[in-house]
């Protein structure tokens, strides 16, 4: 499947078709089919239940599908797991980290496990730290860190493999207004620099600023698929077309 | 086979361990040096020889045994359990890592521990002269065969329970007793003929007696029954916990 973003015409890096997720008799994604072309800064919206995260999980791994099929730049991310997995960055929105260990180590393990080698690593690391602005706290241990070190923590970890498809899961929450503003800036240059990108945020403000692309999710379904520059010509908000969408329902 | 990653994780589970080096490492050598000073070097003083062999000697492969069992299951139960608690296990999940290389990383911290554990004791060992080694390739054949035993039980359990005291009931319930009535500190011939049959049934006794023969050179079990039961076991608890990392069974919903 080819979308079109403004005149260009880009391969998929993410195909999600016929996807169907049960936890035992409830059903928390019900047939649902959507691809995102390269570059694209994508915005995954939907209140809570609704399968944002259901959705994410079955993409990264940490889901068991139950019925359809999710491909990563052409892999299987089930029967071609491991490849696949190369591709993703996931930042995701609780902290799964051993709390106890160092910041510099939980981004270093993770560049291992995707097979970055010693001297890369450490280049690899040490860049990450900086960007993040987290060189002075790499010998503390995660716990010792505030909500917002944390989270960029998580998101130094999530790019340590400079992965092609990047996945946010509300990567601004309890972060403070001045860093948010940072981390922004830094998503924008990530996307500008080819890297397609998948967010999804309580904040739609954020989502409004960022995204190419909003999908809203609600009751399992896709409720509404619309480009930037769509919703830009409406009338409403993105928040009251939200509001409309989900009847209200918290998100 | 990705080997970084593999080594990586490796090297995740070494620093883990010696974090904590008291309670990984500390800890049972000072068990083991009471279990040696008390039961072999002052009772057994005053027991007379068992299988012609000194006391200290003839128990000193059974504590040796006992440490190696509970290091390595300890190891990989508290590992894949406080993973999937503080849910950390994603990072795994999420890696190219095979469902084989996470289990091999497991088992091979579990088995450098039990290692360490293992020189640790046999260096105690030597100071009160409880130390022989009849057939040290074999020796050292039985202590990684045995750790990864305890170390795939280990990953098994920490996938299973559900809570901490599910974690601990096991070991409590289960291992310990076994261990002990796998004839560490007794011959099975000093039981009485009929109840005899109850240790030859536990399968403990065969790792207790594995030990003890490439150590003292004596052997109260069948070795062909001995070597199938630890192979057997291997094969099946390594098949098993690999099924259960691809089916994601309690990591995985």
């Amino acid at each position: 499947m080819v979308f079109c973003v403004g005149m260009q015409q880009s391969e998929d890096v993410l195909k999600v078709e016929h996807l169907i997720k049960r936890y035992g008799t409830t059903l928390a994604i019900n047939d649902i089919s959507f691809s995102i072309p390269r570059g694209q800064f994508f915005g995954f919206l939907g209140p809570n239940g609704a399968g944002k995260s259901s959705t994410i999980s079955c993409i990264t791994g940490t889901a068991r599908i139950t019925e359809g099929s999710i491909a990563v730049d052409g892999l299987d991310v089930v029967n071609e797991y491991k490849e696949a997995r190369k591709k993703i960055g996931i930042s995701p929105q609780e902290f799964n980290v051993n709390i106890f260990e160092k910041t510099e180590d939980i981004i270093d393990y993770m560049a291992g496990y995707y097979g970055l080698r010693k001297k890369q690593r450490t280049e690899r690391v040490s860049h990450l730290l900086d960007r993040f602005e987290l060189t002075e706290h790499r010998e503390k241990a995660f716990r010792e860190l505030s909500g917002g070190l944390k989270r960029r923590v998580i998101l130094a970890r999530a790019l340590v493999h400079d992965p092609e498809l990047l996945i946010l899961d509300e990567p601004t929450a309890g972060v403070d207004v001045e860093q948010r503003h940072a981390l922004w800036k830094y998503f924008r240059e990530l996307n500008e620099a080819g890297k397609t990108i998948i967010l999804t945020s309580h904040y739609l403000e954020e989502v409004e600023l960022l995204c190419d692309r909003v999908v809203i999710i609600n009751k399992g379904k896709i409720a509404s698929d619309r480009l930037r520059t769509e919703f830009e010509k409406d009338d409403k908000t993105l928040e009251e077309r939200y509001l409309e969408i989900t009847k209200g329902e918290t998100y | 086979m990705n080997w970084v990653g593999l080594y990586t994780f490796i090297r995740h589970e070494i620093k883990r361990m010696l974090r904590v080096f008291g309670q990984t490492i500390l800890s049972p050598l000072i068990s083991a040096t009471l279990y040696i000073f008390i039961f072999g070097f002052v009772i057994g003083g005053r027991i007379d020889l068992i299988a012609g062999i000194k006391y200290i000697t003839f128990v000193f492969p059974g504590i040796l045994m006992l440490n190696i069992i509970s290091s390595s299951f300890a190891h990989s139960s508290s590992s894949v359990f406080f993973a999937r608690f503080v849910k950390s296990i994603e990072e795994l999940l999420v890696a190219p890592l095979s469902y084989f290389e996470i289990v091999s990383g497991y088992v091979l911290g579990a088995v450098a521990r039990a290692f360490i554990v293992a020189f640790g004791i046999l260096v105690v060992g030597i100071f009160f002269d409880a130390v022989t080694l009849y057939h040290p390739f074999l020796f050292i054949l039985h202590v990684i065969a045995i750790a990864i035993i305890f170390s795939l039980l280990g990953i098994l359990i920490g996938l299973w329970a559900k809570n901490f005291e599910q974690l601990g009931a096991i070991n409590i319930f289960v291992i310990t007793p076994l261990t002990y009535l796998g004839g560490i500190f007794y011959s099975v011939h000093m039981l009485p003929a009929k109840i005899q049959f109850l240790t030859y049934s536990n399968p403990f006794f065969y790792f207790v007696d594995g030990i003890r023969n490439s150590m003292v050179g004596i052997n109260e079990a069948n070795t062909i029954v001995g070597f199938s039961i630890i192979v057997g076991l291997i094969i099946f608890l390594g098949i098993l916990v690999i099924h259960l990392f691809k089916i994601g069974w309690r990591i995985r919903p």
